[in-house]
């Protein structure tokens, strides 16, 4: 049933209800006496009007009694609920979704704000995430002290994005009175800012779904840091906030960050560079750094650690404001196996984005697929096409690449298990059967890099209709045919055959006139169909003839690359490969560059779930997680997927860190993995929305915008249709008919003529 | 106050005058400016004596062959007229001593010393003419009185009766007028100066009795201001003089039925005393007196002619 609600003080003031009769009574005590002659007069007046004075009398008096109570009411806080819903009864709802994602760990503050940090036995600097617990808890103390009933959830950011359908709340609806409050304080002990990227963007659906599971008067609280990137851009969360303010619900926005621009350092990526991720091989990793602050920021150290162990660090001469900076170091592991590299800045006020990871998988060696089409199964692959490029890839002893090549017969292609290879090399094929080719295509799209050489066993026809396919194909361009580069007969001196575009795979050649590459000469080579406009396609250029036709185009296929080399690799049709050492460099570039995508280190962002992918009849299907920051041990199972691939899933990280799986295989060996989970680099851009874009933002939604530091007494805001001003104004009117009634009634004093009239 | 009266002393400074003789004939002669001739003496063909001429007396009734002899003013005084006997009854009951209390701007004197300036103010006038003046006080019965006489002397005794020390009792109207018209022996005036708050039917039963016997009646009705306006404020408690009766009321919200009972009170009043052929006079205690008593005068002289 709908209820009627005042605070406290209407209590305390209910006795004034009694003054009028007080005062009355006091009125009478203070009567004057007049002796009176014309007595028989007066009583027949009084006997004539006794029940019209009597009536008019307690009326007056009602009238004054109704009017104090009125006010007090008024001054009471009076609100009216209607009948509560399926939940909470009567009671007002309020739902807290308190960001607790990495930014809300930062320090900038206004004052020099301390917190106890009772683990360490010390205070620390307050962050903003302490400020919104502190928020909470006094919104939890200005309920148990209001009025009414009043319930109080508390949800975190992290936990209401990662089961949106069933969130965990860190503090179950529990109905607020004084003595609710440790439990509530406890609840807010156990939680703190993470390491997740969830903030109200990706929380504020499930908070409505919450919300409006809800019956009864609602508030929903979203207490954060008041972030551009959580606020700006995209549907939500307004939408949700939207939808929220159309349930009905109260809504309010707590600003918890400090007014102070934030200067902050992010590590904003650590990844490998290229190179061949095999043991003893060095291998390029670079680092990138974000400043967000309003000034330059010079002399950066970055420490450095490889799999746990100190190592010399780099530094970065200058980040300007709002800018990045790269860094490139190599590392060499000499062991295969996962090896972990962890970069970390100086700490500053949001020290959770000042530390990456990435993990390197080293390999004995990497092994590289070598199509040769002149090679027969069975023959010597030391010859021909392959014999060159392995060559290039893999010189031998004392020039150790990482890379193995495994030279193969074009009919055994659709019986080979591409995934295991860095890079698939066809090598002047004249055909590829529709297995192979569906494999081939399959190990490009999910990210792998295929490179083709064209020679004299190259067939236009074929390759136009099944590897081209009109653009919809591998093959980056239709062949038209093969032609000689002819000498310019008009030049005194032959210009270099070979042009370098600007790709990253020949950049090491490019730039001055290379006296290596200028001595390459192409003799003969596939042309592209005149009409087919490369730029259009998608088709990037490697390398050019000087005639402007190309020479090695670049397309993307799926995930992956392929690059078409309209030569041989052979010195068949050039002498490109005859002792010429740009063709090692750029073959390895080449290499690298194709195989980037599935030599990319491990990482996944916290909130995501890792997957391990096991093979049936080789390993067990169970596997042991242990997760960041404790090592705490978290064993899937792990499933079928497809073919014979398993799959064992540990459902999404809260912490940042290195995640290691470990299993067993069927022969009792045991393999191990690292997977490195980082923050969202983005968590680090702390730039505020402020309050006028986030009106801005929010437009048309009803809500209620304050600073941490502004949030007071919840007691205007606690649900319930406020009575204050109506019953203020029907007091008014209750005085202004008291004052007819008490004119009527003869209580208003008289103007008294001073002149006499005699009466006739 | 009305022109006329601006003539008149005010009630307060009449008050002021302490003895009742003097402030008799300070009302007296403020209300002999305003009079052409004595309400108070009727025509008769027997005629009995001469006397001197007074101011105020009809020029008809000088003698002009004695002033054509003797060069002398004088008056033909007729049988009627050496017999009016004026007999003055004033209340002196308990509901007279009202006067308004502390709270009556200017103050006004009680309704006992408006009707005893009054009564000697008539004995004053009536005395100048000769006439015989008779007073009595009264409450539940006679008190003070003392008999007519034509002496001017008399007005003392008369004021002497009227400044005694009162009981100040209740009025029974039916009983001093039975014990006055039995007292009174021949015929003459009765002046009766009352608040008449009391047993009206049995005033006028003794009224009525009075004119049986053939005296000529006046009555003289003294009301305070605040019995006739009942201007009130307050929570008050009103408490009877005469009747054993109190009320704490809102004054204001009872003053319409007061009033309206007042003036059906004083209607009933006046028809009465129309009806028994009895002057009927209404004054203020907050009035000039000579205003009231040239009213009643004038009255009574257009009646007289």
């Amino acid at each position: 049933m709908p209820t009627l609600e005042f605070a406290p003080l209407f209590w305390w003031g209910l006795p004034l209800a009694a003054a009028p009769v007080l005062i009355h009574l006091i009125n009478l005590l203070r009567q004057r006496r007049v002796k009176w002659a014309a007595m028989e007069f007066l009583l027949a007046s009084q006997q004539r009007y006794r029940t019209r004075v009597l009536l008019r009398q307690v009326v007056l008096l009602a009238l004054r009694t109704l009017a104090v109570l009125g006010l007090v009411a008024a001054l009471a806080q009076p609100r009216w609920r209607p009948a509560g819903g399926i939940a909470g009864g009567t009671a007002t709802s309020h739902l807290v979704v308190l960001d607790d994602s990495l930014s809300m760990g930062d320090t900038t503050a206004d004052a020099d704000e301390r917190e106890t940090d009772a683990a360490a036995g010390d205070t620390r600097r307050a962050t903003a995430f302490d400020r919104g617990r502190r928020v909470v808890e006094r919104i939890a103390a200005d309920l148990a002290s209001s009025s009414g009933r009043h319930r109080l959830g508390v949800a975190v950011t992290s936990r209401l994005a990662a089961a949106p359908d069933a969130p965990e709340l860190a503090l179950p609806f529990t109905d607020m009175t004084p003595g609710s409050l440790p439990a509530v304080r406890d609840a807010l002990g156990r939680v703190a800012a993470g390491d997740s990227a969830a903030g109200p963007r990706e929380a504020c659906a499930a908070a409505q779904r919450l919300a409006a599971g809800i019956g009864g008067p609602r508030v929903v609280w979203v207490i954060g840091d008041g972030r551009s990137r959580d606020w700006l851009g995209g549907d939500e969360p307004a939408a949700s906030l939207r939808q929220i303010a159309a349930d009905g619900v109260t809504l309010r926005l707590v600003d918890c960050a400090a007014e102070a621009a934030a200067a902050n350092l992010t590590l904003e990526r650590l990844d490998v560079a290229g190179g061949v991720p095999a043991a003893g091989v060095l291998v390029p990793v670079e680092v990138e750094v974000r400043n967000d602050g309003a000034i330059a920021v010079r002399d950066v150290a970055i420490d450095l650690r490889e799999d746990g162990g100190g190592r010399p660090g780099v530094r970065i001469d200058e980040i300007p404001a709002g800018g990045t900076a790269r860094r490139r170091f190599d590392v060499r592991f000499t062991t295969p196996g996962s090896h972990a590299i962890e970069a970390a800045l100086p700490g500053d006020s949001l020290r959770g984005d000042d530390v990456r990871r990435t993990v390197i998988d080293v390999a004995e060696r990497v092994d590289v697929l070598l199509v040769d089409g002149g090679v027969d199964a069975g023959a010597d692959a030391r010859s021909g096409d392959a014999f060159y490029v392995a060559t290039a890839l893999d010189p031998g002893a004392g020039a150790a690449t990482g890379l193995r090549p495994r030279i193969v017969p074009p009919a055994t292609l659709a019986a080979t298990d591409l995934s295991r290879f860095a890079s698939i090399w066809i090598l002047d094929v004249e055909r590829l059967d529709a297995a192979a080719t569906t494999a081939v295509e399959a190990y490009a799209r999910g990210g792998g890099g295929v490179v083709f050489f064209c020679g004299p066993r190259t067939r236009a026809d074929l390759v136009n209709a099944t590897l081209h396919r009109g653009g919809e194909g591998l093959f980056p361009v239709p062949l038209a045919g093969a032609v000689e580069l002819l000498p310019d007969a008009k030049a005194a001196t032959q210009p270099p055959d070979v042009v370098v575009e600007d790709h990253p795979v020949v950049a090491v050649v490019a730039g001055q006139r290379n006296p290596l590459l200028d001595a390459v000469r192409i003799e003969r080579f596939w042309a592209i169909d005149r009409g087919f406009d490369a730029a259009t396609q998608g088709v990037r250029r490697l390398l050019s003839l000087r005639t402007g036709q190309p020479l090695a185009l670049e397309k993307a296929c799926g995930a992956g690359t392929v690059v078409a080399v309209l030569t041989t690799a052979a010195p068949e049709w050039n002498n490109w490969a005859r002792a010429n050492p740009s063709w090692v460099v750029v073959l390895l570039e080449l290499e690298s560059h194709l195989a980037q995508l599935r030599r990319r280190a491990e990482s996944v962002a916290v909130g995501s779930s890792v997957t391990v992918k096991l093979e049936a009849g080789i390993d067990e299907a169970e596997v042991d997680f242990l997760v960041p920051p404790d090592a705490a041990i978290v064993r899937q199972k792990a499933v079928a997927t497809s073919g014979a691939t398993l799959e064992a899933v540990l459902p999404p990280t809260a912490h940042a860190g290195l995640v290691e799986a470990r299993w067993r295989r069927l022969d009792g060996t045991t393999r191990q993995r690292s997977i490195a989970v980082n923050v969202d680099p983005a968590e680090g851009r702390l730039e505020r929305v402020g309050a006028g874009r986030l009106q801005a933002a929010l437009r048309g939604v009803p809500f209620r915008y304050d600073r941490a530091t502004d949030v007071a007494a919840v007691a205007g805001d606690v649900g319930g249709r406020p009575l204050a001003l109506p019953l203020l104004l029907a007091v008014a009117g209750l005085l202004l008919l008291e004052q007819a009634v008490a004119y009527a009634a003869g209580y208003h004093p008289v103007r008294r003529s001073s002149a006499w009239s005699p009466r006739p | 106050m009305t022109r006329g009266s601006r003539r008149f002393l005010r009630p307060d400074a009449i008050a002021r005058i302490h003895r009742l003789e003097l402030r008799a004939r300070a009302v007296v002669e403020g209300a002999l400016a305003g009079l052409h001739k004595s309400p108070f003496k009727g025509q008769s063909v027997e005629f009995l004596q001469h006397r001197e001429y007074v101011r105020g007396d009809d020029l008809r009734r000088v003698d002009w062959k004695v002033w054509g002899r003797q060069d002398r003013f004088t008056v033909k005084e007729f049988e009627e007229e050496t017999n009016l006997r004026l007999t003055l009854l004033v209340d002196g009951s308990a509901s007279m001593d009202y006067d308004g209390g502390a709270a009556a701007v200017p103050p006004r004197p009680t309704k006992y010393d408006t009707a005893a300036t009054l009564a000697a103010s008539l004995a004053w006038l009536a005395l100048s003419h000769g006439d015989a003046v008779g007073c009595g006080v009264f409450d539940d019965r006679l008190r003070a009185s003392v008999p007519a006489r034509t002496k001017r002397s008399h007005l003392a005794s008369v004021c002497d009766a009227l400044e005694t020390p009162r009981n100040a009792g209740m009025s029974d109207f039916p009983r001093v007028l039975r014990a006055a018209a039995e007292a009174l022996p021949k015929r003459g005036m009765v002046v009766v100066v009352s608040d008449l708050l009391g047993d009206r039917d049995g005033l006028f039963a003794g009224l009525q009795l009075l004119r049986t016997r053939g005296h000529d009646l006046a009555l003289i009705h003294v009301l305070d201001d605040d019995e006739l306006d009942f201007r009130f404020d307050g929570p008050t408690r009103f408490e009877g003089l005469e009747l054993p009766a109190d009320l704490t009321c809102n004054p204001r919200a009872l003053r319409d039925g007061y009033l309206a009972a007042v003036e059906a009170f004083l209607g009933q009043v006046r028809s009465r005393a129309a009806a028994l052929r009895c002057d009927y006079a209404l004054v203020r205690t907050g009035e000039p007196l000579a205003a009231a008593l040239v009213r009643f005068l004038s009255r009574r002289a257009s009646v007289a002619v």
